[in-house]
């Protein structure tokens, strides 16, 4: 992980950041159950709440590392969203078919669906939804995009019984 | 008190977890991220806005749906960390007492970014003080919010909870396993604990301070 995309911790106050804003761990079962918790709570208006929020922080975090990184390309930032991505434990996503009009992103092993599944087992539809905001979040940082352009969403998940997470990304 | 707070929050930072090649944490026996505080912030104080809009009456429930959220993150990730193996090279060689585990966990905390937590009262068995810096749940809240009307530190409150059942309760010294059976007897337990945000930086106080009890008879 290059330095600019290192953590910094301050013991004295407990807090860590990175881009200027927090950074907390948390394990898969929180993570799941408060996914959960909002899903039964929010029914369908859950995943527009998950996504859009997913967004917006990656977004505003992105957008402060890449002022700092300066990246020779857009898709060398996507790229380096991707390597933040993985080194926070939310998995390994191929962003190689990402671009400025949208595209498409996959992941074999996705934090929230294996959470998921190691919880509950399998799903009946697609559960990453905060993976599905941080590509729209990372695709408006990346491109200077407005975030009101993109739509975000998975169409095979593995917490859904697919052999991979995969998501499509749209830019009108 | 045997816990050197200082050395265990040093040596979990200095863990660098970070993820693997597949991009996981495995770490405590636990998958952990790294994850978004204004992400959590979003959903929580979203779902809690929206349930509230239509039903202003169901405010105490929408917020025990977060504490409860809570208490499984505790049980999980607290029992984790206390029956890892990092937790027996790390923080075990420290323990003298069954208070030293309430310590012990404190400091792990610590170096988990949630803010900066200090014990400021531990009657053993019954009652637990704890103040709190710094917390992700206020600062957060006060950058999108107006000041509330009440507390807003869901995941901290239900967590002290949640702390205080493990170590006295479900008797974590034990190692039990974490079961969903262990979860519903140790929370559903008419004695159980039960955390109370006494002040809150989101609502205007200098900081965040919780006060855990037994449920009364």
């Amino acid at each position: 992980m290059s330095s600019h995309l290192a953590p910094t911790a301050d013991l004295e106050r407990g807090i860590t950041t990175l881009g200027g804003r927090r950074l907390v761990f948390h394990c898969h079962h929180y993570n799941v159950f408060l996914q959960r918790t909002i899903e039964d709570a929010l029914q369908e208006r859950a995943p527009r709440l998950l996504v859009a929020a997913g967004m917006e922080a990656s977004r505003s975090m992105l957008q402060k590392l890449e002022a700092e990184a300066e990246s020779a390309s857009a898709a060398d930032a996507l790229r380096r969203a991707a390597d933040m991505f993985a080194a926070q434990g939310f998995g390994r996503v191929d962003v190689g078919e990402l671009g400025e009009s949208g595209g498409r992103a996959t992941l074999d092993h996705s934090h929230y669906a294996v959470g998921w599944v190691s919880r509950w087992g399998k799903r009946p539809s697609p559960g990453c939804f905060f993976v599905a905001g941080f590509l729209a979040g990372a695709l408006a940082a990346a491109h200077r995009l407005s975030p009101e352009r993109i739509t975000s969403r998975e169409v095979e998940c593995v917490a859904a019984g697919d052999e991979r997470c995969s998501f499509r990304v749209e830019v009108w | 008190m045997a816990i050197d707070e200082r050395v265990i929050v040093e040596t979990v930072v200095g863990m660098g977890l970070a993820g693997n090649e597949e991009g996981l944490i495995p770490a405590f026996g636990l998958y952990l991220t790294n994850h978004y505080a204004d992400f959590y912030n979003r959903i929580s104080f979203g779902v809690l806005g929206a349930l509230v809009r239509e039903n202003p009456e169901l405010t105490e429930d929408a917020i025990a749906l977060l504490t409860e959220a809570a208490h499984v993150c505790a049980f999980h990730t607290f029992g984790g960390i206390m029956a890892s193996v990092e937790w027996d090279a790390l923080v075990q060689p420290m323990i003298e007492s069954r208070e030293d585990w309430v310590f012990g966990m404190m400091a792990v905390v610590n170096a988990f970014g949630w803010g900066r937590f200090r014990v400021a009262e531990l009657s053993p068995g019954e009652r637990l003080v704890v103040e709190l810096r710094d917390s992700y749940e206020s600062s957060g809240y006060l950058e999108s919010y107006p000041r509330a009307d009440g507390p807003r530190c869901f995941l901290a409150n239900g967590g002290m909870a949640g702390l205080m059942n493990l170590v006295y309760q479900g008797d974590i010294t034990r190692r039990p396993a974490l079961t969903e059976e262990l979860y519903r007897e140790v929370f559903s337990h008419p004695r159980s604990f039960r955390s109370r945000e006494r002040l809150c930086a989101a609502q205007g106080d200098s900081h965040c301070e919780f006060v855990v009890e037994r449920m009364p008879q």
